[in-house]
């Protein structure tokens, strides 16, 4: 019992892909899904500081980066719109993730990826979002080369598509 | 699955020779993150619908996931604009159209397979000719993705009639259809009309930037678009969507007040096919009218007009003390009526969709004028009499029931009106009817006891000692307790009316107090049934006349039940003197009576339903359950008690006058009759009151009414069985008594007194007597078989047929006993045989009357054993010793020791003795 409540509150240790051990608060790693699944399921005595979990998707760096925002984050509460219509009405990005978010691209898609796969909800929608507003107001050129896409229309396909949705063009 | 193509391998290397470049490239192609599809779809929910357009010029894959139909569906039923079951049936229809062309075109061309595979994505309303177009197109565009070249068609349009036809854009929420496969196009078409205005809006800087209001002059369609753009504004879901909205419905509040002002304006010119039309029909058009409702309805001038609001006083002061009328409160309600009826048709003049402001008006009306009426009046009633308190609630009750539902509604309202009405009864009653409906039970309970408490003072002051005992005809005693009953029906079923506008009967009819005296013939009766039973009641014989013309008059309608009640009352009552001192059909009358006026006025309460209506209906079983209890428990039971004692007390030998039967048992079995009459009339009641109108269920065992009624009769039953054991005993006494005085020692043994019996016997047959008019039965075994029978008939008809076999058996059984033992100590004579004989045939004949096989037995075996006093025993002591013998003659009733028995009381006895006894035990030859 007593072994329990100190784990509950006690640390434990991630391992990155490249081997690298980090030891954070249960509370703030269990922002991820994945993990604390894994704790329940395994039970808290597996977790010692001689067998960290380990993160085979991400490395080092991003996984900082994650738990920092698990960090900032650990008392949030799982809001209850987003699970009725994940769709709509999401609320803007605050101020802190904002910045949270100020890095290159490559590691913001790092930061999404992970935080996909440790299942994070609400740092993949800010992901999701900061990508929203980077790609808001560029032209497909531009898209492409930010995200790295290939085209593969013929100029004249291409501006088929412009024609069929002028409706939605900005005036 | 990833659509982000890291860079090309080949494309990566640099021009220059550099190995650590080339080691660099390949480095950042394996960190260079993908991005799954499901993120990428994540992403495409937040951007802004241009640049999702522009996304999907950016590759395939991308086109493919922003076309994706789902993505615009959400946003179609986001706005409430997407009909899944239309799109289902559309489809249907399409795929229904899509094989019939398809086994034709295979018929035709070989271009079956392509317009197969393409079918199921594209949908159904499309005309042919659009239809032919597009597989046109499609040959062009054969890997294109389908749901492509009807943009053209659609895309096109908004973009035009933006400027050209704003009707189209006011129309155009309305115009969506739900088609699958072209919820994008839909969308574009919305998007189209209405985003420019949108976004326009979002950035105004004041109420006059936005050219919503310079496209649209007239408030209708401004009204119109801002309803619109409210709409759309609910499919916004890119970053930024709450400034964006807040601003939209601040220009939507500040439109809405501007036209509530001149909605107000015109109100206050009472301009009501003007401006007030108008103002309402924009604010509904804007969003549904709700603050103009409630400006209209708050400011109503009618409450503030002084000719609606009467006195609610008025109801208490014009009434007689303690009482009240209702008179004023109907007056109150129809000058309300008839005002809100003008309204109603001003409202509807006003609002497009006048149900809600009628509602909301009639429910400010409840609120402001009818609760203010109401409140005061009970509270003022209820502190100075409780049953015109009583009276009031429920007479109010009903009044404003009548009032909310005979409201002429507005078209489109009507149809929930009477839900409508008992909701706001509800809310009006809602504050009183605890309190009302334990006043009414406790009311009940008081009055019942009062009225219970009131005949038992009366009854001790008068000399319990004095009874006269009253024998009516009793044979017609079912004939009168039938008639009785049905008059009771009548007067039951009808209809307890608190309203004195609707019946001319005053409350609780026949009953009350304020009753007038309808007739002369009448009224005795009236006066009477009012009182408690004994004071000032008429003589029975006038009572009997008076019955007959009531007889007559029956069928008559009007009030004659009432009164023809009244009368019969009283002639039962008359009838039953003899047990006035245990119990009153009248105060039972009287507590039904006084029980169905509460229930009358509980029960209009249950049509309210629910917990209200359930109370109510309970409260119902309550004063039902209350009636019984009082009326078995207070005024039966301890008749029955009473009766019982009497009955245990009789001593035959004390009371000098035997005429008239047993007089305690007489009482008794009257009692049982009345008891019963009570049973009959509490069935009655329940049937019709409880069960009838579905107060009580008849099935439901668990019923605290039926419960109530069920302890009542099985009390009645016990007391009654408990009455009659009682009985028996004392007429058994009464019968013993009756053989050892009446019984005169010559009845069976006439020669005893005149001469030596001996010389005189030679008869060997049944001699014939000396008189003719000797034979038969000898006066005592007559009057106890008139006793015996008289008592026994009484009961018919009154109690449980079973319980009435097992008393005649017992009375039987026990009479035979007596006749029996009284045997045994007579002396029989030969010639007295022939009485005897008659007289066991009486008892036999009158046996044969309860029908009861196993009695009958008895009696014929008493019969065969008195034939042995017949025969001549000095000639024939063989024979005798014969019949002596012969148990299957008296089939097993008596043993040949008890013939024996019955053989020594012959008057001869002792000059046959020897002779019989050689007879019987074979002691032929004799030593002489």
């Amino acid at each position: 019992m007593t072994a329990e409540t100190t784990a509950k509150s006690g640390r434990i240790n991630l391992q990155s892909n490249d081997g690298i051990t980090i030891e954070v608060d249960r509370a703030v790693a269990e922002r991820s899904i994945l993990i604390k699944n894994l704790i329940d399921d395994l039970g808290v005595e597996a977790v010692t500081p001689q067998t960290p979990i380990p993160i085979t998707n991400v490395n080092d760096s991003v996984l900082r980066k994650v738990l920092e925002w698990c960090e900032k984050h650990r008392a949030d509460q799982p809001s209850a719109e987003e699970e009725n219509d994940s769709r709509k009405k999401t609320t803007e990005i605050d101020e802190w993730d904002m910045k949270f978010m100020q890095v290159d691209q490559e590691m913001l898609f790092e930061i999404i990826l992970a935080a996909n796969y440790l299942d994070i909800k609400a740092l993949l929608d800010v992901g999701c979002k900061t990508v929203a507003n980077m790609i808001k107001g560029k032209s497909p050129d531009e898209i492409r080369k930010t995200f790295n896409i290939t085209n593969d229309f013929t100029p004249e396909e291409e501006e088929q598509i412009r024609r069929e949705n002028e409706w939605a063009e900005d005036r | 699955m990833s659509n982000f193509r890291r860079a090309a391998p080949g494309g990566a290397p640099p021009p220059g020779p550099s190995i650590l470049k080339t080691l660099q490239a390949a480095e950042m192609i394996d960190t260079k993150p993908l991005l799954p599809a499901e993120i990428i779809a994540a992403i495409l929910d937040y951007l802004p619908v241009s640049d999702l357009m522009r996304f999907a010029r950016a590759s395939r894959r991308m086109r493919e996931m922003v076309y994706d139909d789902t993505r615009w569906v959400a946003r179609l039923r986001s706005m409430g604009c997407w009909d899944e079951v239309e799109a289902r049936r559309r489809f249907d229809d399409a795929m229904k159209r899509r094989r019939e062309q398809a086994s034709r075109a295979s018929v035709s061309t070989g271009a079956g397979p392509k317009p197969a595979m393409t079918t199921t994505l594209f949908d159904a309303s499309v005309e042919e000719e659009r239809r032919k177009a597009q597989q046109l197109q499609r040959q062009h565009v054969a890997d294109l993705q389908d749901g492509f070249e009807t943009m053209k068609i659609t895309g096109q349009a908004p973009t035009l009639a933006h400027s050209k036809d704003p009707e189209a854009l006011l129309a155009v929420i309305k115009s969506v259809q739900s088609v699958r496969g072209h919820a994008r196009q839909e969308y574009g078409r919305i998007y189209g009309a209405l985003a420019p205005f949108y976004f326009d809006l979002a950035q105004a800087k004041t109420h006059t930037d936005p050219i919503v209001f310079q496209v649209f002059r007239d408030p209708e369609r401004q009204a119109q678009m801002l309803s619109n753009l409210q709409v759309f504004s609910h499919s916004d879901w890119s970053q930024g969507w709450r400034q964006r909205e807040e601003k939209l419905s601040s220009m939507v509040s500040i439109f809405e007040s501007a036209v509530l002002r001149e909605f107000e304006q015109g109100y206050e010119f009472w301009d009501v096919d003007g401006r007030m039309k108008k103002y309402a029909g924009v604010l509904c058009i804007l969003n549904g009218g709700a603050a103009g409702i409630d400006l209209f309805v708050q400011k109503h001038p009618l409450f503030t007009d002084r000719a609606v609001l009467a006195n609610a006083m008025d109801c208490v002061n014009q009434a007689p003390a303690d009482t009240v009328t209702l008179e004023p409160s109907r007056r109150f309600f129809e000058v309300l009526a008839a005002k809100v009826d003008e309204q109603a048709e001003i409202i509807e003049r006003i609002f497009p969709e006048p149900s809600p402001v009628f509602w909301s008006f009639v429910d400010k009306v409840r609120e402001e004028i009818i609760m203010e009426y109401i409140t005061p009046l009970f509270d003022e009633t209820h502190e100075r009499s409780i049953p015109s308190y009583l009276k009031a609630v429920s007479g109010l009750f009903e009044q404003t029931l009548q009032f909310f539902r005979t409201l002429k509604a507005p078209k489109g309202a009507a149809a929930d009106q009477e839900a409508r009405a008992k909701e706001l009864v509800l809310k009006v009653f809602e504050p009183h009817l605890d309190l009302y409906l334990q006043d009414e039970l406790d009311t009940f309970t008081r009055q019942a006891e009062r009225e219970v408490g009131d005949w038992e003072k009366k009854l001790s002051a008068q000399d319990a000692s004095v009874e006269s005992f009253y024998m009516a005809n009793f044979n017609n005693r079912q004939a009168d307790k039938r008639d009785f009953l049905t008059s009771f029906k009548k007067v039951v079923m009808m209809p307890v009316s608190v309203l004195p506008t609707s019946l001319s009967l005053p409350l609780g009819s026949p009953f009350s107090s304020s009753k007038p005296a309808s007739s002369s013939t009448t009224a005795a009766n009236g006066n009477s049934l009012q009182a408690t039973p004994q004071p000032s009641r008429p003589h029975s014989p006038s009572l009997t006349a008076a019955n007959a013309p009531d007889r007559t008059s029956s069928p008559l309608p009007g009030k004659a039940p009432n009164d023809e009640l009244a009368a019969k009352a009283a002639l039962m009552t008359s009838r039953l003197e003899g047990i006035k001192s245990l119990f009153s059909i009248e105060v039972a009358l009287g507590l039904v009576h006084s029980a169905k006026a509460s229930l009358g006025r509980v029960a209009v309460f249950i049509q309210l339903g629910g917990q209200a209506g359930g109370e109510a209906r309970e409260q119902c079983e309550a004063i039902f359950v209350t009636l019984l209890r009082i009326l078995g428990g207070r005024h039966v039971k301890p008749g029955f008690d009473k009766a019982v004692a009497h009955l245990s007390q009789y001593n035959p030998r004390e009371v000098s006058q035997h005429e008239r039967g047993v007089a305690p048992l007489v009482t008794f079995i009257e009692l049982v009759n009345v008891g019963d009459l009570i049973s009959q009339m509490i069935d009655v009641f329940y049937e019709q009151q409880l069960a009838g109108p579905r107060i009580a269920d008849r099935n439901d065992f668990l019923d605290p009414a039926g419960l109530a009624k069920k302890k009542f009769e099985q009390m009645l039953d016990e007391s009654v069985a408990a009455g009659l054991n009682k009985g028996i005993d004392v007429l058994m006494d009464e019968v013993e008594y009756l053989c050892a005085t009446t019984q005169l020692p010559t009845d069976y043994n006439p020669s005893a007194t005149t001469s030596d019996p001996t010389s005189e016997k030679p008869v060997p047959a049944p001699a014939p007597p000396p008189r003719l008019d000797d034979i038969g039965p000898t006066p005592t075994a007559r009057r106890i078989r008139d006793l015996v029978e008289s008592h026994t008939k009484m009961l018919v008809g009154s109690t449980d047929k079973s319980m009435l076999d097992v008393f005649n058996g017992e009375v039987g059984l026990r009479l035979f006993a007596a006749v029996c033992k009284h045997l045994k100590r007579q002396r029989v004579s030969t010639e007295g045989a022939i009485k005897l004989i008659a007289d066991m045939n009486l008892y036999f004949d009158y046996v044969r009357t309860l029908k009861n096989a196993d009695l009958l037995a008895y009696f014929k075996a008493l019969r065969e054993l008195s034939q042995i006093y017949l025969i001549d025993a000095r000639s024939h002591a063989k024979e005798m010793a014969t019949i002596i013998a012969d148990s299957d003659r008296f089939s097993g009733v008596f043993r040949a020791e008890e013939v024996y028995e019955y053989a020594e009381r012959r008057a001869d006895w002792y000059q046959v003795k020897r002779d019989v006894e050689r007879a019987m035990y074979g002691l032929e030859c004799v030593v002489m």
